[in-house]
C-alpha cells in the first residue's frame, strides 16, 4: 500500500523532466564532425535508395509471393558492396567507424524507401550489438574484421541475433520472466566446448548470415542466471535452418528458424557465459544479463523507432505525391482542406517518431550510456584520424589480452549506474513505441487518403502498410515496451512499485 | 443479433456458417495466394449454387428476393472466415442493386436466367469508387440504337472473369449534362476488351480485379442516360449496411482468434489471457466486436425497413465499423505476436482485407464528408 501522503508525491519522485533535457546536455559536448558525417552517412543510404532500392522494392516484394522461399542474396551483396555492414562498426574493430547514432538516421532514410530491405542492411547490426554488448572485444575483433574482409573480397559475412524461441517471445525480452518462461535452447557445459540443443524462431536474416550471435541456456529453468552467449557460423554441424516464415510484409528480410542439434561450440566461440564473473565487477548475475539486455535493446529499439519513422515518412511521401497529381471532384486532392489536414498529420507524426529516436540516442551518448565514449572529442577525432595501421597493427592484438578486455568491461559495465541503463532502456521503448505507432499510423492514413489506388501493389502505399505492422511487435512487443518504458522511467523511483508479479 | 430479432433470416445464417466452415476454413491460406496461385473458382462455383450469389435480386429475375438483412447475415459469417468471397459476393450484389435502382430488372433477368455457368452469371463492377469523385475513364458514343464505348476504367472487380461487366461512362456531345454519367452493361466476351493482369491488391486477394480497356465496345445502357449517379447513391446507400456486414464478420473472426489463442500461449508462466494489459486490449476488441454486431443488425433493419434517413444510418455503420475495424485487426495481430503477423494464422489477411473493405464505395474520407453534407441537405 501507498499512503495517500505518500500518493500525493508520486510524481515528483522521479527525475524532473528537464533532467531528461538529453539533446540539450549532450550537445555542447558533441564533436563537430558528427554532424557532417551523419549527413555524409544519409547521402549515401539516399544514393542506395535511388540506385538500388527503389528500382526494385516492389518487384521484390511480388516475387517473394510468387516464390515465397525467396532469399535476399543479391540484395545482401549490394548492401556489402556499398559498405553498409561495415558502416557502424568502429575503426577498432578494422570498420568504417561512423558515429553510430548516425545509423539511425540512414535508417530512417532506407525505410523511406523500403523497410524489408532497410531490414537486409540493418539486422546485421542488431547481431553487431549483441555482441559488441558482451563486451567480449577479442571475439568481436575477430567477427568484425570478418565481416570487413568480406567486404573486401566480395562475399558478404553478415550476423543474426537469435534469442526468440517457439516457446518464449516477450520472456526471452525480460530477464524478470525468463525464469517462468518455456525454453527449449540448452547449452551443456563440456570439455573444451558446449552442446546446443533446442531451436530458435523468427530470426531476421537467419539463412543469409554467415555468423549468428545466439543465446542459449545452461540451466533452462534458471535461465536469469545461467545465460551464454554465442557466435556461431553458419555451417557448423549440428545447425541448420528450419522454417522460412512466410510473412505479411517486409518480405525482402526472411525471418528463419534455426535448428540445434547436439551443435558443439568450442570455447573460444563463447561471447560470455554469464557463469563466469571475472572482469565484471560486483554485480549480481541476473543484474548483470539484465544489463547486458538493456544495452543491446538500448541502440536496437531505437533503430526500430527509426524504422517506424521511415516508414511514416515513406507513406507520408506517397500520399502527398498522389494528392499532388490527382483530382478529385474537379479539384486536386492537394487542395481540399481536408486532406491538408491529412497531410500535416502524417507530416508530424514523422517528426515526432524522429525526434523520439534522436533524443533516445542522444540519451545513449550521455556518461554511461553506450555511445559516449565514442563521441568525446579526444577518442572521436582519433578514431577518425588515425591511421589506419595504428588499429590494424598496432591496436587489434592488444583486444586480445585479458587486461584489455577488463578495461573494456570497466569501461562499460562497471561504469554504468542503474540509473543510466534504465534512462537509456526507458527512452529506447519510447522510441520504439512512438515511432512503429508514426509508421502504422501514417501507412493507414495513405491508404485511406489514396483510395482504390492506395490498395494496388503497384503505388506502393499498401506495401507500406503490411510492412509497418511488424515493428510493433519484434524488439519486444510495443505493450512489452510499454511496461519496460514504466519500470524504468516511472517504476524505478516508487519502491512498491512491482512489474510482471499482477 | 439480427437473427434474434428476424428469426426468419436464421437459415441465412446457418447456411453460410457452415458454407464458410465446410468451403472456406481449411483453404483459406491457399485462396489467398491468388494471383500467384489457382483461383478458388470451384468455391465460387458452389456459392452460386448455394445460392449465394443473387440474395437480393427480386425472385421474378430468379433470385432468392430477399432484402439486406439477409445479405448481411451471410457477409458477416463468411467473412469472419474468409472475408474474400465475401468481396465477390458484395460486388455482384452491388453490380445488382445498381442495375434493379436504374430500372435495369429485365436486364438483369436475362442475365440470371441464360446463365449457363457461375461465371456468366456474375456481374463485374468497380467496387471501389465513386464514378461521381473521381471522373470515369469511359466516353459513350450513340451508334445506331447502341452505344460504342471506349477508354479505360481501373479496378473493375471480377472483371474479365464474369460474363458482364456494369460500367459507367459518359456519353458523349450531351449537352449541358457534363457532371451525368449512365451505366451500361457489357458483355466481356465480346471485341475490343482489353484486360491486364490481376492486379495485386492489399487484401481481399482471392477477389479478382482487373483494369478494363474498352475499344468500340458495345454498351447496353442501364436507366436513363446521365442518371447514374442517382442509381449508384441509392445502391450505394443500401449496400453500405452490406459493407458493415463484412467489417461486423472480421472483427469477430478476428477476435475469437485472439481469444482463443490468448488462452492457450504461456508466457511468463500464465496463459497471456490472464495478464491484465493483454486482457484490456481483448476487452477493446469484444466491445468493438459487440457494437459491431448492433451497429450491423440496426443498419440492416433500418434499409429493409426504410426508417427515416435509412441511407445515413447506413453510411454511418459502415464508415464507423471500418474504423474499428482497421483498429480491431490491428491488435488482432498484436495479441498473437510473432504469429500474427504470419500467413498460418488468419489475423494478418483480417488486417489487410478490413482496410481493403474500407476502401469500397469510394474515396473513405469523402464518404465522411458526403454523409454530413447528405445531413446538412436534409435528405
Ligand atoms: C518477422 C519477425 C522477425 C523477428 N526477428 C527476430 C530476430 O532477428 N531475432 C530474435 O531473436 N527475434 C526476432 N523476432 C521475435 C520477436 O522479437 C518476437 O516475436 C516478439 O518479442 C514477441 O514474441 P512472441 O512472438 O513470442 O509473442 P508472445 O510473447 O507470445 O506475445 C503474445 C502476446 O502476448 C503479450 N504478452 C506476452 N507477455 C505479456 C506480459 N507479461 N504482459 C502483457 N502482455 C504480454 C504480447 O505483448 C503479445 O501481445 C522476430 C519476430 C518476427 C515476427
Amino acid at each position: 500500500m501507498i499512503s495517500p501522503e505518500g500518493s500525493k508525491s508520486l510524481p515528483d519522485r522521479g527525475s524532473r523532466f528537464d533532467e531528461s533535457l538529453f539533446s540539450l546536455q549532450a550537445m555542447p559536448k558533441i564533436p563537430r564532425g558528427m554532424l557532417k558525417e551523419t549527413q555524409k552517412a544519409v547521402a549515401l543510404a539516399r544514393k542506395f535508395n535511388d540506385e538500388v532500392v527503389r528500382p526494385q522494392a516492389l518487384e521484390i516484394d511480388r516475387q517473394t509471393h510468387a516464390d515465397p522461399e525467396y532469399l535476399p542474396w543479391d540484395l545482401v551483396k549490394k548492401a556489402n558492396e556499398w559498405g553498409f555492414y561495415t558502416m557502424f562498426i568502429p575503426k577498432l574493430f578494422g570498420g568504417q567507424g561512423f558515429n553510430m547514432p548516425a545509423s539511425a538516421y540512414v535508417v530512417e532514410e532506407l525505410s523511406s524507401a523500403c523497410v524489408g530491405i532497410a531490414n537486409v542492411v540493418f539486422v546485421h547490426y542488431l547481431g553487431v550489438a549483441g555482441i559488441l554488448a558482451s563486451w567480449n572485444v577479442s571475439l568481436a575483433n575477430k567477427i568484425f574484421r570478418e565481416v570487413v574482409r568480406g567486404q573486401k573480397s566480395g562475399k558478404p559475412s553478415i550476423i543474426s541475433l537469435a534469442i526468440t524461441e517457439p516457446g518464449a517471445g516477450t520472456d526471452v525480452e525480460e530477464n524478470e520472466l525468463i525464469d517462468r518462461a518455456r525454453l527449449n535452447c540448452h547449452a551443456e557445459k563440456v570439455k573444451g566446448g558446449y552442446i546446443v540443443n533446442g531451436s530458435k524462431i523468427f530470426i531476421s536474416m537467419g539463412h543469409v548470415s554467415e555468423w549468428c550471435c545466439l543465446i542459449a541456456y545452461r540451466d533452462l529453468k534458471k535461465a536469469s542466471e545461467n545465460t551464454v552467449t554465442f557466435a556461431v557460423r553458419t555451417g557448423t554441424k549440428g545447425f541448420t535452418f528450419g522454417k522460412h516464415e512466410d510473412k505479411m510484409g517486409q518480405r525482402a528480410c526472411p525471418a528463419s528458424e534455426l535448428i540445434f542439434e547436439d551443435c558443439f561450440i568450442p570455447d573460444e566461440y563463447v561471447l560470455r557465459d554469464s557463469s563466469i564473473r571475472e572482469g565484471f565487477g560486483t554485480r549480481p548475475i541476473a543484474d548483470l544479463i539484465e544489463q547486458y539486455i538493456h544495452f543491446v535493446v538500448s541502440v536496437t529499439r531505437p533503430a526500430v523507432g527509426a524504422f517506424g519513422t521511415g516508414v511514416a515518412r515513406g507513406a507520408y511521401e506517397t500520399a502527398l505525391k498522389f494528392a499532388g497529381e490527382t483530382e478529385v471532384g474537379g479539384k486536386l486532392l492537394i487542395n481540399h482542406e481536408w486532406a491538408q489536414a491529412m497531410l500535416a498529420e502524417m507530416y508530424k507524426n514523422v517528426v515526432i517518431g524522429r525526434l523520439s529516436y534522436t533524443e533516445a540516442n542522444y540519451a545513449n551518448g550521455l556518461p554511461g550510456g553506450i555511445y559516449n565514449i565514442l563521441q568525446r572529442k579526444p577518442v572521436y577525432y582519433y578514431q577518425k584520424y588515425a591511421p589506419k595501421f595504428i588499429f590494424d597493427y598496432l591496436i587489434s592484438p592488444l583486444l586480445d589480452l585479458e587486461i584489455t578486455q577488463r578495461i573494456f568491461r570497466r569501461l562499460f559495465v562497471d561504469s554504468q549506474s542503474l540509473e543510466v541503463q534504465q534512462r537509456c532502456s526507458g527512452w529506447a521503448s519510447l522510441a520504439k513505441i512512438v515511432g512503429t505507432d508514426m509508421g502504422v499510423k501514417n501507412s493507414q492514413m495513405a491508404v485511406e487518403l489514396m483510395g482504390q489506388a492506395g490498395l494496388r501493389h503497384e503505388r506502393g502505399a499498401e506495401k507500406f502498410l503490411r510492412d509497418s505492422k511488424l515493428l510493433q511487435i519484434y524488439e519486444g512487443t510495443n505493450q512489452l515496451n510499454r511496461i519496460n518504458l514504466f519500470n524504468n522511467l516511472i517504476g524505478s523511483s516508487i519502491p512498491q512499485a512491482r512489474a510482471f508479479e499482477e | 443479433m439480427l437473427t434474434t430479432i428476424k428469426s426468419e433470416l436464421k437459415p441465412f445464417e446457418d447456411l453460410a456458417h457452415n458454407f464458410a466452415v465446410r468451403e472456406l476454413a481449411a483453404n483459406r491460406k491457399a485462396n489467398d495466394s491468388y494471383p500467384f496461385g489457382p483461383f478458388f473458382d470451384p468455391v465460387v462455383a458452389r456459392a452460386y449454387e448455394a445460392g449465394l450469389l443473387g440474395i437480393t435480386v427480386p425472385e421474378e429475375c430468379s433470385g432468392a428476393g430477399q432484402g439486406i438483412g439477409a445479405l448481411c447475415v451471410i457477409l458477416d459469417r463468411i467473412s469472419a472466415v474468409d472475408a474474400s468471397l465475401s468481396g465477390i459476393i458484395f460486388t455482384n450484389a452491388l453490380a445488382q442493386e445498381i442495375m434493379l435502382a436504374a430500372g435495369g430488372k429485365d436486364t438483369l433477368k436475362g442475365i440470371m436466367e441464360k446463365a449457363t455457368d457461375t461465371r456468366s452469371t456474375l456481374i463485374a463492377y468497380p467496387a471501389f469508387s465513386n464514378p461521381g469523385e473521381t471522373q470515369t475513364g469511359l466516353d459513350a458514343v450513340r451508334a445506331g440504337g447502341t452505344f460504342r464505348l471506349s477508354g479505360t476504367i481501373e479496378y473493375v472487380v471480377l472483371g474479365g472473369m464474369a460474363g458482364h461487366a456494369l460500367v459507367p461512362a459518359r456519353i458523349k456531345g450531351q449537352d449541358g449534362r457534363q457532371d451525368g454519367y449512365t451505366f451500361f452493361l457489357v458483355d466481356q466476351g465480346g471485341k475490343g476488351i482489353t484486360k491486364t493482369e490481376p492486379i495485386f491488391s492489399l487484401g481481399l486477394h482471392a477477389c479478382p480485379a482487373v483494369d478494363l480497356t474498352l475499344a468500340g465496345v458495345e454498351g447496353i445502357p442501364v436507366g436513363k442516360e446521365g442518371d447514374g449517379a442517382r442509381c449508384f447513391d441509392h445502391a450505394s446507400d443500401r449496400m453500405h449496411a452490406a459493407v458493415a456486414a463484412i467489417q461486423c464478420g472480421i472483427m469477430k473472426g478476428a477476435f475469437q482468434e485472439a481469444l482463443s489463442y490468448s488462452q492457450e500461449r504461456f508466457q511468463g508462466g500464465r496463459e497471456i489471457i490472464n495478464w491484465s494489459a493483454l486482457r484490456m486490449l481483448l476487452g477493446d476488441m469484444a466491445v468493438q466486436a459487440g457494437i459491431a454486431d448492433i451497429v450491423v443488425s440496426g443498419a440492416a433493419m433500418a434499409v429493409d425497413q426504410q426508417d427515416p434517413q435509412w441511407g445515413l444510418s447506413a453510411r454511418a455503420a459502415a464508415l464507423h465499423l471500418s474504423e474499428l475495424a482497421c483498429k480491431l485487426t490491428t491488435d488482432g495481430i498484436q495479441i498473437l505476436g510473432g504469429n500474427g503477423y504470419m500467413k498460418d494464422y488468419g489475423q494478418e489477411k483480417r488486417f489487410r482485407d478490413a482496410k481493403q473493405v474500407q476502401a469500397l464505395l469510394g474515396l473513405f474520407p469523402l464518404r465522411k464528408l458526403g454523409l454530413v453534407s447528405a445531413m446538412a441537405k436534409g435528405q
